[in-house]
């Protein structure tokens, strides 16, 4: 998978309300999709290619949930030393192959602690037109010795 | 004055934002999102016991409330709910009849306008060619931030077509969407009746604050 993303995480330590997590840019191939699932043992015809999931009554090959998730993962993983505590996900609609796709994240409230700091955050899938096809919120924890 | 006119709280089932969450974040993003104020329209639900006056006054932000309900041809937003409303139709059921529900709701004082009347099997478009055109209604709308390439554009028809009224709405599930997509009046409005009042016979107009939120994360 080509995914375009600023490094390894963003080190930055003190976050407020409306800051942006580092977005992804990538384009699934049809073969990483085949690949996932079969790694997952999910391997269901629609995942592993355009005939397989139109005899299923889809327009051609669908990503799984758990990619989706695997990919949020990725972005949230753009902040150097936080923990997920939380993930969720609303799938609006179909994540395909061949559609060049962005990953966004944003914080909507920190809550500062004794151990550290919990950012909540909203992130989003969308095509580059801005087409939503995966919501979710998160929660991520932000150690102080970190 | 702006208002969004089309926002969900996690009292609804599929969304993820609380009501204070949306008004820290109109509060801090003023400059890009410039709503006045809020209507949230719960999916399928009317909860008479709720009172928002002191989040309005601690955050100085206008919230009003309405609903969304499911009908026959598709989703419809209500506006100046009341009890006696809520006892005539079951807010919960998905298959209320359209045609009663505009017809009884501006009848008792209310308005009902049709959601995202573009999107597929929930939109009313797709409901109009197939059945015909619904009596009385005034105002759809026109404008939805939850709405895909090509879907808000099949309204602009729809209301030259009827000579309806458009409004605009987020139709935000998270914090970080609401305002996106709201209505501009020219009156002030302040109360739940303000709003039927213009959405009746007001002036207003959908407003599209998406590009800017765009250069704004950019």
């Amino acid at each position: 998978m080509s995914i375009e993303s600023p490094g390894s995480g963003v080190a930055k330590r003190s976050f407020e309300l409306g800051d942006e997590l580092p977005s992804l840019r990538l384009t699934l191939a049809q073969g990483e999709i085949a690949d996932f699932v079969h790694a997952a043992n999910q391997a269901a015809p629609r995942f592993i290619s355009d005939e397989g999931a139109r005899a299923d009554g889809l327009p051609g090959q669908i990503a799984p949930g758990n990619m989706s998730l695997a990919i949020f993962s990725r972005l949230l993983d753009g902040i150097a030393g936080a923990e997920v505590r939380r993930l969720s996900a609303t799938f609006r609609a179909f994540v395909q192959p061949r559609i060049p796709l962005v990953a966004s994240g944003v914080v909507t409230d920190v809550e500062n602690g004794d151990g550290g700091t919990l950012l909540h955050c909203d992130i989003l899938l969308e095509t580059e037109t801005g087409d939503r096809l995966v919501t979710g919120t998160a929660t991520l924890f932000l150690p102080n010795d970190t | 004055m702006i208002l969004d006119l089309h926002a969900h709280t996690d009292a609804s089932d599929d969304s993820r934002a609380s009501l204070e969450g949306y008004l820290k974040w109109l509060q801090k993003k003023r400059d890009v999102v410039p709503v006045d104020g809020i209507v949230l329209t719960e999916h399928r639900q009317w909860n008479p016991d709720v009172d928002y006056r002191s989040l309005e006054d601690r955050y100085e932000i206008v919230i009003l409330r309405g609903a969304e309900v499911e009908t026959d041809y598709g989703h419809i937003l209500l506006y100046g709910v009341t009890d006696a409303m809520a006892r005539r139709f079951d807010f919960a059921d998905v298959h209320l009849d359209a045609q009663q529900v505009v017809s009884e709701v501006e009848a008792m004082g209310g308005i009902a306008a049709p959601c995202h009347p573009g999107r597929p099997t929930i939109g009313l478009c797709e409901h109009y060619e197939v059945k015909g055109a619904l009596e009385g209604v005034r105002a759809v709308e026109a404008l939805n931030g939850g709405s895909r390439r090509g879907e808000n554009e099949r309204v602009e028809d729809l209301m030259q077509r009827h000579g309806y009224k458009g409004f605009g709405g987020s139709d935000a599930h998270l914090v970080s969407l609401i305002g996106i997509c709201a209505t501009e009046f020219d009156a002030e409005i302040h109360d739940v009746d303000d709003l039927v009042r213009e959405l009746r016979d007001g002036s207003y107009r959908a407003v599209d604050f998406r590009e800017q939120v765009r250069a704004a994360r950019a």
